[in-house]
């Protein structure tokens, strides 16, 4: 049965972005087999009881720049949920705006993270890999992380079956290690819905590390499993260009942003702050300066730890990952 | 035509102009009182069939297909995170805040209510949780019963019962000042259409309404309008500026409700520090919460209500 809300739901509001995707009118439900995912998923343990998270060599903070490298399809295949150009077929206005991404704006972009010499996490349709051949060589030359974001971002993952699904996540990490020798570690769904609810267990299950659609926290988080281990990464949706362009925002308050968000958590310690960028978005000629001035003040400080998506888990895996799920065990508060 | 005086309206207040009242009189001839009321809110991954949620409830990328991890978590960082910045803020300028706890929280984050008790801050209902939201789909009974139990709830964590209310969403039907009066609520904040408290007289008895400001509501501003944070400081500013030169005529007040989830992100939190820190600064302004401000209201009635 669906529910009101999701039938009422034709339309999202986010600034340009209700230009592209929307939900189609009357979305078929999806499968619900679990009650109280969500608690099952994530347990309670607020920040301010956790065992201090200690980053390599003391570091106050560990920094995570995230570009995003995406595959729009012009006529991509149907889908019954979400409909990835809602104004019109095919949409070169919108189309064209995101393709600018890989034509000018990569390589605009490319140039500023190359000047500051931070390590990067792509946020990877993986059909980009074979798409464009001379950004997979870009990426392998700078030996970046790979963060997979699903095949294409005009393809999702809602509604897939748990075979379907785990064949879907091999095939990414099979075509990834073909294109580009990399072991892929980390995931977020792709376009704007993310998640069935098997996703989680068939992460950890087929070798992922890490999971980026989980926005719950400022540090990694233990996600529970049916079997091996997985963790939340703080993927932002607060210091992404996507939303803040998507409003009335230009530049220079993308940079005031990076900046108090550094400051803050700068200032707490043990924490991740993750700086989302799209191509497409900062790589426009009037922006590009913007994230040129944000890179430059947070490299700017001593003891930060410029890290990749792997990095930050690999570390949190082997050094804190048992002892917060030690405290959650035995914390007096704890509810499930 | 006959009788212009539409059947179709708002059942349990008067119109009321604001420069035909008696003056108000806050305590220490304050001109304006000053609350904050922070929501405390769980958005289920998972509500059960047939509960309504507004499309455009904030997270995620719109109300998308079960199940939406990130709406869900996006949400979720308040209860986690944000909410130990907003406390922190609030205690810096030693101002005690109303707390508007939903069900769920109340009966899953025993924490959380501690953190609020041990700041002595007042309690209001917020109804079950931020995915089942009051409006007149719900009847009667399944109104009276949701009510109840999110006020139970409350009641079970916190051991004394929640004098206010403030639905999820500022969701209400038509009849729900009724039922919180018929349950022995004091005030409701989901009106944002005074800047004085005012009586909603039901058939279970009467309801003090102290309205908030929705215009200053970050969930409003940072949100959906996405006004820059210093605008939003300045916002407020003025808004209590304007307050107190009119409160010349009697006391106004601003109660402005704040969401850790938005709020409580490290690049927005210096912001609320700075606006708390602004208040704090005012010689004319009364800092209290939302049930004082209700509660001298009422015993300025002229019938001592």
């Amino acid at each position: 049965m669906l529910h009101e809300s999701q039938a009422a739901s034709g339309k999202f509001n986010a600034g340009i972005q209700m230009l592209q995707y929307s939900y189609r009118p009357q979305f078929p439900s999806t499968q619900r087999t679990r009650n109280d995912v969500d608690q099952s998923w994530i347990d309670y343990l607020p920040i301010s009881e956790r065992p201090p998270l200690v980053w390599p060599g003391n570091a106050r903070l560990a920094v995570m720049v995230c570009p995003n490298v995406l595959y729009y399809e012009l006529m991509p295949p149907p889908d019954p949920w979400i409909n990835p150009w809602a104004r019109m077929t095919p949409d070169v206005m919108m189309y064209g705006r995101q393709e600018f991404g890989s034509r000018v704006g990569f390589w605009r972009l490319l140039s500023i993270l190359d000047k500051h010499n931070v390590p990067c996490t792509a946020v990877l349709n993986v059909a980009a890999l074979a798409k464009f051949p001379e950004i997979t060589a870009a990426i392998v030359e700078r030996k970046w992380d790979l963060l997979g974001h699903g095949m294409y971002n005009t393809r999702f993952i809602c509604g897939l079956g748990e075979e379907e699904e785990r064949a879907y996540y091999l095939d990414m990490l099979r075509i990834t290690r073909e294109l580009t020798g990399i072991e892929m570690r980390g995931m977020g769904g792709p376009g704007p819905q993310a998640a069935t609810e098997n996703t989680p267990d068939l992460l950890a299950e087929t070798g992922f590390l890490y999971y980026a659609d989980f926005f719950h926290d400022d540090q990694p988080f233990p996600i529970n499993v049916k079997s091996g281990r997985l963790i939340s990464m703080p993927y932002s949706v607060e210091v992404n260009d996507v939303p803040i362009f998507s409003t009335a925002y230009e530049g220079d308050a993308f940079v005031e942003i990076v900046r108090r968000q550094f400051d803050r958590l700068y200032d707490e310690g043990g924490r991740v702050m993750c700086i989302t960028v799209h191509p497409a978005v900062i790589g426009q000629a009037q922006r590009a300066k913007y994230i040129d001035l944000a890179l430059q003040y947070v490299t700017s400080f001593p003891d930060v730890w410029f890290a990749t998506g792997r990095q930050i888990a690999e570390h949190y895996m082997a050094h804190h990952y048992d002892i917060v799920v030690e405290k959650i065990r035995t914390w007096r508060w704890a509810t499930r | 035509m006959g009788n212009p005086m539409s059947e179709y309206d708002r059942a349990y207040h008067e119109d009321s102009m604001i420069v035909r009242r008696p003056p108000l009189i806050w305590p220490g001839g304050h001109r304006v009182a000053f609350s904050v009321v922070v929501c405390a809110e769980y958005y289920e991954l998972q509500p059960p069939d047939g509960a309504f949620v507004p499309p455009n409830v904030p997270g995620g990328f719109g109300r998308a297909p079960y199940p939406d991890v990130r709406a869900f978590s996006q949400r979720e960082y308040g209860n986690r995170v944000g909410i130990f910045r907003v406390m922190e803020a609030l205690d810096k300028h030693q101002i005690r805040a109303t707390a508007a706890v939903d069900a769920v929280i109340a009966a899953r984050y025993p924490y959380l209510i501690a953190q609020f008790q041990k700041r002595d801050w007042e309690i209001a209902g917020h109804g079950y949780s931020l995915t089942r939201v009051i409006s007149n789909r719900m009847s009667e009974e399944q109104e009276r019963n949701y009510i109840r139990a999110s006020l139970d709830a409350v009641e079970t964590a916190c051991g004394t019962k929640a004098n206010g209310w403030h639905g999820p969403e500022y969701g209400e039907s038509e009849r729900t000042p009724a039922f919180l009066a018929e349950l022995g609520v004091k005030y409701v904040l989901d009106w944002p259409n005074d800047e004085q408290p005012y009586l909603m007289n039901t058939p279970s008895g009467s309801i003090v309404s102290v309205p908030m400001a929705l215009e200053l509501d970050d969930v409003i501003t940072h949100y959906h309008r996405r006004i820059s944070l210093a605008r939003w400081r300045q916002a407020v500013a003025e808004a209590l500026d304007q307050l107190l030169a009119d409160g010349d005529s009697g006391g106004r007040h601003l109660v402005l409700a704040l969401h850790p989830w938005l709020i409580g992100h490290p690049h927005r939190i210096g912001y609320l520090e700075d606006v708390l820190g602004d208040a704090r600064e005012r010689r004319d302004l009364w800092i209290t919460t939302t049930g004082e401000i209700a509660d001298l209201y009422l015993r300025q009635l002229p019938s001592g209500a």
